[in-house]
């Protein structure tokens, strides 16, 4: 594991859980930020509907918000996605600090597993930090390729090796029955 | 005003300004915001969100319905003031500027205002004087960025714009479609039944 600071340069690192609208706010701006201002990624992907319906951790260099996870909660296991880190902040940690809080609530909450996608060149950043690959295989195609990544919720409790798959087999490119106006036919790219 | 579509050839994107009049469209204006000066040009979080976004007008451009620029507008008693324009990273080949800061302008001249004021970055500052901007004052700098003030002189239209005689259901309509009727004009057709909850009800 690698460490994970308490401090950058004497400013104090914590962590929360959005619970105004302005927290939210700034979740979503780190995202921004990162996936599109950094990556390309369309407004109306990043933003895909499913906001409203999961907690959003964010990590705090002093009051700069600098870091933020998104966590989908599912029957049998915590799902946590759209982590981002802000480009200047990078290599302190910081991500591993927002995983290991939706660690913690997953374990409050009675989730004995963590479900993630990660696109193929993230898979070794999962790997190092106590995660699996669910299945050999990356589903999508081109550059929506993602790897379906596993990790238990007690690190002391390690899941079976027997692949049961979860429901997140059924997940992945899960159309958005709630929303009816993605635009972008974003699987063609 | 609101909507502007490109005509022609039929592959060509469609664009549309409008001003942010939903809490959706005013979060797609703070994520493009994001996008630009916090993921782009690293501006910490409370610089950019610095406290008047809630006392300002916000204009959002669209390129086929995806949130592609914005801009924000603060109006001080003789100028209106343009500030956090953006254009996201995928756009900017499409010639979006001249005609948001146009848009922009006419927005403003329609409300009634002479001058459009803004702080241009250096490196902007050819465009903003090819627009019809010119430059006030000295140089100064914030946000690690050094900056000129321009102002742009607007024609108002003496017969038009709103003053406080202006008929007040014009006043009431949504402010960049004044010359449309608005739903407070539909709401007229109620009548003035004064629906007031009795003193006892609005206390229990």
């Amino acid at each position: 594991m690698s460490t994970i600071a308490q401090s950058i340069s004497g400013v104090s690192v914590t962590v929360k859980l959005a619970m105004k609208m302005e927290d939210s706010l700034q979740a979503f701006a780190v995202r921004a930020a990162c996936f599109i201002g950094e990556q390309d990624v369309p407004y109306s992907e990043e933003f895909d509907g499913h906001d409203f319906g999961a907690t959003h951790i964010i990590a705090y260099a002093g009051d700069e918000p600098v870091g933020a996870v998104r966590v989908r909660w599912f029957k049998s296991f915590a799902m946590p996605e759209r982590l981002a880190v802000i480009q200047r902040f990078r290599g302190n940690g910081i991500g591993q600090l927002l995983i290991d809080r939706c660690r913690k609530l997953a374990e409050q909450r009675g989730s004995n597993m963590l479900y993630t996608q990660s696109l193929p060149k993230d898979v070794a950043y999962w790997e190092k930090h106590g995660w699996r690959r669910l299945d050999a295989e990356e589903t999508g195609t081109g550059a929506k390729k993602v790897v379906a990544m596993v990790a238990p919720v007690d690190p002391s409790t390690p899941l079976p090796e027997a692949d049961e798959a979860p429901e997140s087999v059924t997940l992945r490119r899960e159309p958005q029955f709630d929303s009816t106006g993605l635009p972008m036919g974003s699987g063609n790219r | 005003m609101t909507v502007q579509t490109t005509t022609g050839a039929t592959n060509r994107p469609v664009i549309t300004i409008k001003l942010a009049s939903t809490s959706d469209e005013l979060m797609q204006c703070y994520m493009l915001r994001a996008a630009v000066f916090i993921g782009e040009q690293a501006c910490p979080y409370w610089e950019e969100y610095d406290g008047n976004d809630y006392s300002a007008s916000h204009l959002m451009l669209y390129v086929d319905g995806e949130p592609a620029a914005s801009m924000r507008v603060r109006w001080f008693a003789g100028f209106a003031k343009l500030e956090r324009a953006v254009i996201l990273k995928r756009y900017r080949s499409y010639g979006l500027f001249i005609p948001f800061v146009e848009w922009a302008k006419e927005f403003c001249r329609k409300k009634g205002y002479p001058k459009a004021y803004l702080h241009g970055q250096k490196r902007l500052w050819e465009i903003f004087e090819r627009d019809g901007f010119y430059r006030v004052g000295e140089t100064f700098h914030f946000s690690d960025h050094e900056y000129g003030a321009f102002v742009c002189d607007l024609e108002v239209d003496e017969k038009t714009q709103p003053t406080v005689l202006t008929d007040p259901m014009v006043l009431n309509r949504p402010e960049d479609r004044l010359e449309q009727q608005g739903i407070l004009e539909d709401s007229m057709s109620r009548g003035a039944s004064c629906p007031h909850a009795e003193w006892t009800e609005r206390r229990a």
